[in-house]
């Protein structure tokens, strides 16, 4: 089975070395999103969305996504949701302030994906904090929730089930920009570890 | 005489475009797939944000310079690969420093080459200073408003140009990306710019002679 990652007129070099990673094996082929409705999706597992992604283009096709994540595929979208292109998620609030305390990443529960990976790692960015997340989407009942922003507690990284299949967001640049010099270049083996395997 | 935007439908596109801040500056949002003539109909100044889908635009590129060829302004943000699509751009790329702030005593190597430039009436050549990802080489008898110096191997070129030979009317063309950043909550400078940016432009919108479709102009 294969993951699809949908490209969007331009070239960009970390969604470029994300499909290109050795421990993707060559399963993450990139496809242009407006491709999108001649595609088959039979013979795919993974659906892979920008923070640059058309979300109205995906709007108009939220049926189709519903319907192959409750057929047993895995759906992560990175970025704020503006249109609802997946069921059941609530509107993107941005964090209140700009200060260390509205933009401290905090881990919530423990999970596959980012296993080692420090919550200052992903709080700051050479010293700078709010690159990973500034804000939160209210995440369906029974979501659960790896990581908060802020003294509000706002969900940035949750998954949850539809059906057979598995939504992950990520509210914030997207998930494979990181990988730098510090624990941040565990995310993307273990991400795709978890595209391609069973666990939630 | 009215001021157009384009929607990419990405989130920062929403924000930027219908978040309450700017919305009333813009009196059309065309969402850029269904882009048609007839929705330039009255428009006198449109915006091509930055991170619209450079393949859209390149489909719909005779439709703009047309639009700009009537006498009308247009006016093209960065990383849109214009140098695809708009008549005379050369763009060469550019390391990017994204942290150039964070340097003590850093110094940008942006240069106003043009401060009599009606548009620094409005807006604070502080405000057009941030991160960048390459250089332009405008068109030959076009005016350089914001540039770089050639660094080490690197081209120097425009970062915010004005064209008003290629076509009968005015292009603006910039590799600014202030829709994403704002759209993001980051990069308060891209706030301060289209602050004091997108009330020029429908000042200009509004103030412009727009040719009538029989040649005559007309005042608005």
């Amino acid at each position: 089975m294969s993951a699809l990652l949908f490209t969007f007129g331009y070239r960009d070099r970390a969604m470029g070395s994300f499909a290109e990673h050795p421990a993707a094996a060559g399963r993450i082929i990139r496809r242009d999103l407006y491709d999108f409705d001649d595609i088959n999706l039979d013979d795919v597992s993974v659906l892979l969305f920008s923070m640059h992604a058309d979300q109205r283009f995906l709007a108009a096709r939220a049926g189709r996504i519903a319907e192959f994540v409750r057929n047993g595929g895995t759906v992560l979208a990175n970025g704020h949701i503006a249109y609802p292109f997946l069921p059941d998620i609530g509107a993107y609030t941005p964090a209140p302030g700009q200060s260390l305390k509205h933009l401290r990443i905090r881990r919530v529960a423990e999970h596959a994906i980012w296993k080692g990976v420090n919550e200052d790692d992903l709080t700051f960015r050479r010293g700078v904090a709010g690159f990973y997340g500034r804000g939160g989407h209210q995440p369906p009942p029974g979501a659960t929730v790896i990581h908060t922003v802020g003294q509000d507690a706002q969900p940035v990284d949750f998954i949850y089930r539809l059906g057979a299949g598995r939504v992950l967001i990520h509210g914030g640049n997207d998930l494979w920009q990181y990988g730098g010099g510090d624990s941040t270049a565990l995310i993307a083996p273990q991400l795709i570890a978890w595209l391609f395997g069973d666990s939630i | 005489m009215t001021l157009a935007v384009l929607d990419g439908g990405t989130f920062y596109h929403h924000d930027t475009i219908y978040g309450p801040r700017y919305r009333a500056n813009f009196h059309r949002a065309i969402y850029v797939r269904e882009l048609a003539p007839r929705d330039l109909d009255g428009i006198s100044l449109l915006i091509v944000p930055d991170r619209i889908n450079p393949d859209q635009l390149r489909a719909h590129h005779q439709l703009l310079i047309e639009f700009a060829d009537a006498g009308n302004t247009l006016i093209v943000f960065g990383e849109n690969e214009a140098e695809t699509w708009l008549p005379g751009a050369v763009w060469a790329s550019r390391p990017t420093n994204f942290w150039w702030w964070l340097e003590p005593g850093a110094k940008p190597p942006h240069r106003l080459v043009d401060p009599r430039h009606a548009l620094f009436e409005a807006v604070r050549f502080e405000d057009t200073i941030w991160h960048f990802h390459g250089v332009l080489t405008p068109p030959a008898g076009a005016r350089t408003l914001i540039d770089v110096p050639a660094e080490g191997d690197y081209p120097g070129g425009a970062l915010l140009y004005e064209d008003t030979v290629t076509t009968r009317g005015r292009i603006i063309v910039a590799t600014l990306d202030p829709f994403y950043h704002h759209g993001s909550g980051f990069m308060p400078a891209t706030t301060r710019f289209l602050d004091s940016f997108l009330p020029w432009a429908k000042n200009q919108a509004s103030s412009q002679v727009v040719p009538a479709r029989d040649g005559a102009a007309r005042k608005p």
